[in-house]
């Protein structure tokens, strides 16, 4: 019966080794060395789901981290900094509300039934009828009858089960860490990105514009040909044109901006476009865009209007 | 566990079903809890945060100056679309309403000014006050989750009401011609 025992003894302290790391790791402090970040992690992002501002990409988020910044740098505590948040938003902003009320019993109900299960385990794992039966293991088979020994059995499975789901719950939390954290999100990458967006939604003029202003802040010719190719597709050849020679002028051989160009110039110089698009073919044979550059040679007529515009192949993230 | 030899089931034994209790009454409060209305910042009639600055036509606005009129105060950006289909309606309601005290002012969320200017354009409210947030700080001094977002400042100088989201014309009918008075 010592094995029982020991082994018993070995579930229980595994369990609340378990419960106890996961306490820990899911209260203490993350861990983080910027005083932005870790203020920021502990901020909930409001127009997101279960992300926190220092992850979340949404404008709302970057501008909650330029808060906690500017706060930080006026030097306000982090418990200032998330009073001042929670005056805003509503203590539903804290990523760890303050545990009180129904909320406590959320941490309170799980240790109960564990404590329970862990008492009915050993209980029923315990040879019955008191000390009179506490005698050599030859009884065994004959002590508990055949429900009790299979209760056992489920109460042990159920313990190995609980070990394991605490255990599970412990790594899993240890991946959720991110490794590296991602760089906070710029006014010039909010701009590139809501861009692409209206690219996604086929308003070209109006992700034109925002390349445009994310270039007046930052020049950029992975940007600038953005523009360019924005600008194409919203039917302005003249400014996709200018955008695209502005940036040949720097790199000549630019595959993305003679493609541009090329396609510009169909509207606004029809004589020059072949030639530019042949340059085109020649610098980036393998481009995704030259088959479809290379149809569009070789159709005599090409398809008033219907320019394709194919994607640039450099990708602005 | 029993004493007349036969077993109780597992569920009889009390710690067990005491803790199978306690959990299904955990459970079904939490289920059953409505949801809580979120506190701070979102109460209305809190006194609205400071607002002033620099316009987009170069001109200033301090909402404390509009005090004794009642401010519609619409977070919007130029790169959201519903902020777009909004605004001549919001414009159209101070222009309603201007004579009887109600002012217009857009805050213009990290956005860029030619973007905001077309936009005004585009949709015919080229008289509206803009007031530039380019970084959100000043949207995120109004506890603003997402744009649009409109809310109303009343002759004191506290937020009446805030909608999340599109406002609609019922919206502002409700909200705004109770604080207006007598005409």
């Amino acid at each position: 019966m010592r094995w029982r025992r020991t082994l018993g003894a070995l579930v229980l302290v595994a369990l609340l080794a378990a419960a106890g790391t996961a306490l820990v790791r899911s209260t203490g402090p993350a861990g983080r060395s910027d005083p932005v970040e870790a203020v920021a992690a502990s901020l909930r992002c409001p127009a997101c789901q279960g992300e926190s501002v220092v992850d979340s990409r949404s404008p709302i988020a970057a501008s909650m981290r330029q808060v906690v910044a500017d706060q930080v740098a006026q030097g306000r505590s982090p418990d200032e900094i998330r009073r001042w948040f929670v005056q805003r938003y509503g203590e539903e902003v804290l990523a760890d509300p303050p545990a009180r009320g129904v909320f406590l019993l959320l941490w309170a109900v799980p240790v109960l039934v564990l404590l329970g299960v862990c008492y009915a385990a050993v209980r029923t794992a315990r040879p019955r009828g008191g000390p009179a039966t506490r005698q050599p293991a030859a009884d065994r088979p004959v002590g508990p009858g055949l429900s009790g020994r299979t209760a056992g059995r489920a109460w042990w499975a159920a313990s190995l089960g609980l070990v394991a789901t605490m255990a599970s719950v412990t790594v899993a939390a240890r991946q959720l860490d991110r490794p590296a954290p991602a760089a906070p999100a710029d006014p010039v990458t909010v701009a590139v990105r809501l861009a692409q967006d209206l690219e996604q939604q086929q308003r070209y003029a109006a992700a034109a514009q925002m390349y445009g202003e994310a270039l007046r802040d930052r020049p950029d010719d992975t940007v600038r040909l953005r523009l360019a190719f924005a600008l194409l597709r919203s039917g302005d050849a003249t400014g996709a044109e200018r955008t695209s020679r502005d940036v040949l002028t720097r790199s000549p051989d630019s595959p993305d901006g003679l493609l541009v160009l090329g396609l510009a110039q169909r509207g606004t110089h029809p004589t020059d476009a072949p030639g530019t698009l042949r340059r085109f073919l020649a610098v980036a044979p393998e481009h995704p865009a030259a088959a479809e550059i290379r149809r569009l040679l070789a159709g005599a007529s090409p398809t008033a209007g219907g320019t394709p515009a194919p994607r640039p192949a450099a990708a602005t993230g | 566990m029993s004493r007349s030899g036969v077993p109780r089931p597992w569920w009889r034994r009390p710690p067990v079903g005491a803790a199978l209790a306690l959990a299904l009454a955990v459970g079904a409060v939490l289920a059953l809890r409505p949801t809580s209305a979120p506190t701070g910042g979102d109460s209305a009639s809190a006194p609205a945060p400071a607002l002033a600055g620099a316009t987009l036509d170069g001109g200033r606005f301090d909402l404390a100056d509009a005090r004794g009129q009642v401010v519609l105060v619409n977070v919007f950006a130029s790169w959201c679309g519903p902020c777009r289909d909004e605004l001549p309606l919001l414009a159209e309601a101070e222009r309603r309403w201007s004579d009887r005290g109600v002012r217009l002012v857009g805050l213009d969320v990290r956005d860029g000014a030619e973007a905001v200017r077309a936009l005004l354009a585009e949709t015919g409210t080229t008289e509206l006050v803009v007031l530039p947030d380019p970084d959100g700080t000043r949207s995120v001094d109004w506890g603003v989750r997402g744009v649009p977002e409109t809310f109303v400042v009343d002759r004191q100088g506290r937020i009446a009401a805030r909608q999340r989201g599109v406002v609609t014309a019922r919206w502002l009918e409700q909200q705004v011609t109770p604080l207006l008075g007598a005409p």
